[in-house]
């Protein structure tokens, strides 16, 4: 019960009118932020730090605010994934599949009304569940070694190739494409340079920014073209903005899954988020795609890795708190900012200082709030990025995803390099190779390939240890199962079409 | 399905060259187990197995809705956009960010259907405005090139 009257004393901070409207303010600064591709919340949050810290904000402010500014930033990205088909990070990737098509069917005003409501069930879920099992969550996090961490890779992996349903082969490929790819540049290991061929610009590896925006934002430029030489215009967004009792409904169960799954994977520090919606998206199609609608437009579709994306926001602060170990740039971000506040996140956090624990909780639960209040209103000034003529729209998406990619090193190699990279994602968008996998698989190989070289450092190259623990037994039956389970089921979809043929 | 088929050989040949240079990789000291070179060369392994399966199994490509097959013209305006995009990241540093993204803006502009006056207009609106909102408000420092003597 302790717990509670630490919360409501965060509350108590974090509701008084100067936090609340400090909330707001970050809220809208994280949606714009957020809202241009090729930023997303670590600069956002990074942009803020110098600045609270110059208006003298004290500390469970200043904290409002970049919690604010953090989740305004993670819906900021929605929209452009949604209406552009551009996802400004690793988590929105999963928005992209179901969000986009909505947008095209003219839904979008619903779609991002929907994933405002999935995002707020997700953050109060998570707030709930970091109330409750606060204590036991460090310990959860300590279990996972780095073979069980192996492990889990591979069974997001998996996931995606039998997610993609009818080319499981082409998405395995595309996974395998985006693994491979983190491997490029200097190995920290051993210092060798691994397929850099001699350039500089490449030693530091490919970064995330210039490969997300090579394949989706120039590639969807190329498309875009396809579509103004067709005469096609922007199909706007028409009719109602929000969603309606029959729609929330629909997806409600989708939202509590999806919730759970980013809640206890968004403690894992590393993927977190983007495993969590990954995931949420995978399972919810399995549950629910009997009519092949995934993909196409399903409001379920667009909630489940909503909800889980939020939940894991919320869930990876516990590492952050708890552990000192930031899950994300953007927690990483953060914990720069608690130390310019002589906050020392660690083990001892919770006993020592936990109103600013709970006061940090508590404002993300009211930065939560904040967003559903002001972006539901602001749905219909969204929306109208569709209108914008494609000869305005498109220079525009090009210019400020150079200045994302140029932000970067500052060098003009990596425009040069997502040139390429968006040449090729446009040449296998072409032959149906789904760049969402090539991207998540990109995220996941650099933590995949440590976690396997340490694991095998510790058991001296015996493979025996990523299979020596209950946790890990449990993720390789899961993986297993995977592999199965679509098998099975082509296998008795084909005996089925031969017997109806028969 | 034929260009298709030329794609994933493509593929297949790249992924070899690569392995073959993976298999070159060797840590001059190393206190683990793991090389630098297993990882890459087991992906890639992983990748032309796939391939060549693709390649003999191609399937069936879905259009998605409201796309078609490439004709010339498209692919015209395709290689101009991609050239468009070069020359742009090649002035970028050299003629600062205003003045290349100026004229890029201009010239996108008219390939994406714009009039003259419009792009030109939105050239000037996005160029400068740009440059004001992510240099001097988000911190986020823009290469002036030939405008560097306007610095202020």
């Amino acid at each position: 019960m302790e717990t509670l009257s630490y919360l409501g004393q965060g509350f108590g901070v974090a509701t008084t009118p100067f936090n609340l409207f400090t909330a707001l303010c970050g809220t809208l600064i994280g949606t714009i932020v957020g809202l241009l591709p090729g930023l997303g919340p670590i600069n956002g949050v990074a942009l803020l730090i110098p600045i609270a810290f110059a208006l003298g904000l004290p500390p469970e402010t200043a904290l409002i605010l970049l919690a604010a500014v953090y989740l305004g930033c993670e819906y900021g990205g929605r929209i452009s994934s949604i209406l552009l088909n551009i996802p400004g990070e690793a988590s929105a990737v999963m928005t992209t599949l179901d969000g986009y098509p909505l947008a095209r069917q003219g839904k979008g005003g619903i779609a991002l009304s929907i994933s405002a409501w999935s995002s707020f069930i997700g953050g109060l879920m998570a707030t709930i569940g970091v109330v409750i099992f606060a204590p036991l969550l460090a310990s959860w996090a300590v279990a996972f070694g780095p073979a069980e961490y192996f492990a889990l890779m591979v069974f997001a992996i998996v996931c995606l190739a039998g997610m993609a349903g009818n080319k499981p082969l082409k998405t395995a490929v595309a996974a395998m494409i985006g693994l491979f790819l983190s491997s490029v540049g200097i190995d920290s290991n051993s210092g060798v340079y691994r397929f850099t061929f001699g350039s500089l610009g490449l030693s530091d590896g490919i970064q995330f920014v210039v490969l997300v925006l090579g394949l989706f934002s120039v590639s969807e430029i190329l498309v875009l073209l396809e579509r103004t030489h067709r005469g096609q215009k922007a199909i706007q967004a028409s009719g109602r903005m929000l969603f309606n009792l029959k729609e929330g409904a629909s997806v409600f169960l989708t939202n509590l899954r999806g919730g759970a799954i980013g809640f206890f994977l968004g403690i894992l520090p590393g993927a977190g988020a983007t495993l969590a919606s990954a995931v949420a998206y995978m399972s919810e199609k399995r549950i629910n795609d009997q009519e092949g609608t995934f993909g196409k437009g399903d409001l379920r579709g667009l909630a489940a890795p909503e909800t889980a994306n939020s939940a894991s926001a919320c869930g990876s602060m516990v590492p952050m708190l708890t552990l000192g170990v930031p899950g994300s740039g953007t927690t990483a971000v953060m914990l720069g900012a608690l130390t310019l506040y002589n906050i020392t996140p660690g083990p001892l956090l919770f006993q020592n200082q936990p109103d600013i624990v709970w006061g940090l909780i508590a404002s993300l639960f009211i930065a939560n709030l904040m967003l559903i209040v002001m972006n539901v209103p602001m749905i219909r000034i969204f929306t109208k990025i569709l209108a914008v003529p494609y000869w305005a729209l498109v220079p525009a998406i090009a210019i400020i995803t150079s200045i994302g990619v140029y932000a970067v090193h500052a060098t003009t190699f990596d425009l040069f390099l997502m040139i390429a990279i968006g040449v090729i994602g446009y040449i296998l968008r072409k032959f149906d190779f789904p760049l969402s996998a090539i991207l998540l698989g990109f995220i996941l190989g650099g933590l995949m390939e440590q976690n396997l070289r340490r694991a095998l450092s510790i058991s001296n190259g015996d493979l025996g240890i990523l299979f020596s623990s209950p946790i890990c037994w449990g993720v390789w039956a899961l993986t297993a199962l995977m592999i199965v389970l679509p098998m099975l089921r082509g296998w008795r979809r084909r005996l089925r079409t031969v017997r109806a043929g028969g | 399905m034929i260009y298709q088929r030329v794609f994933l050989a493509v593929l297949l040949l790249v992924c070899a060259i690569l392995a073959v240079i993976a298999f070159g990789y060797h840590a001059p000291f190393s206190y683990e187990p793991v090389g630098p070179r297993a990882y890459p060369l087991l992906l890639l392994t992983l990748i032309m197995a796939g391939t060549l399966y693709l390649l003999f199994r191609p399937g069936t490509i879905t259009l998605g809705e409201g796309d078609e097959h490439l004709d010339r013209h498209v692919l015209a305006k395709i290689t101009l956009c991609v050239v468009l995009f070069t020359i742009f990241a090649a002035c970028y540093e050299m003629l600062g960010f205003i003045v290349s993204s100026f004229g890029f803006a201009v010239l996108m502009g008219r390939l994406y259907g714009g009039t003259w006056i419009a792009s030109l207009i939105g050239g000037v609106l996005m160029s400068i405005g740009f440059y004001w909102l992510f240099d001097r408000i988000l911190d986020v420092p823009l290469p002036l090139g030939i405008l560097s003597s306007l610095e202020f």
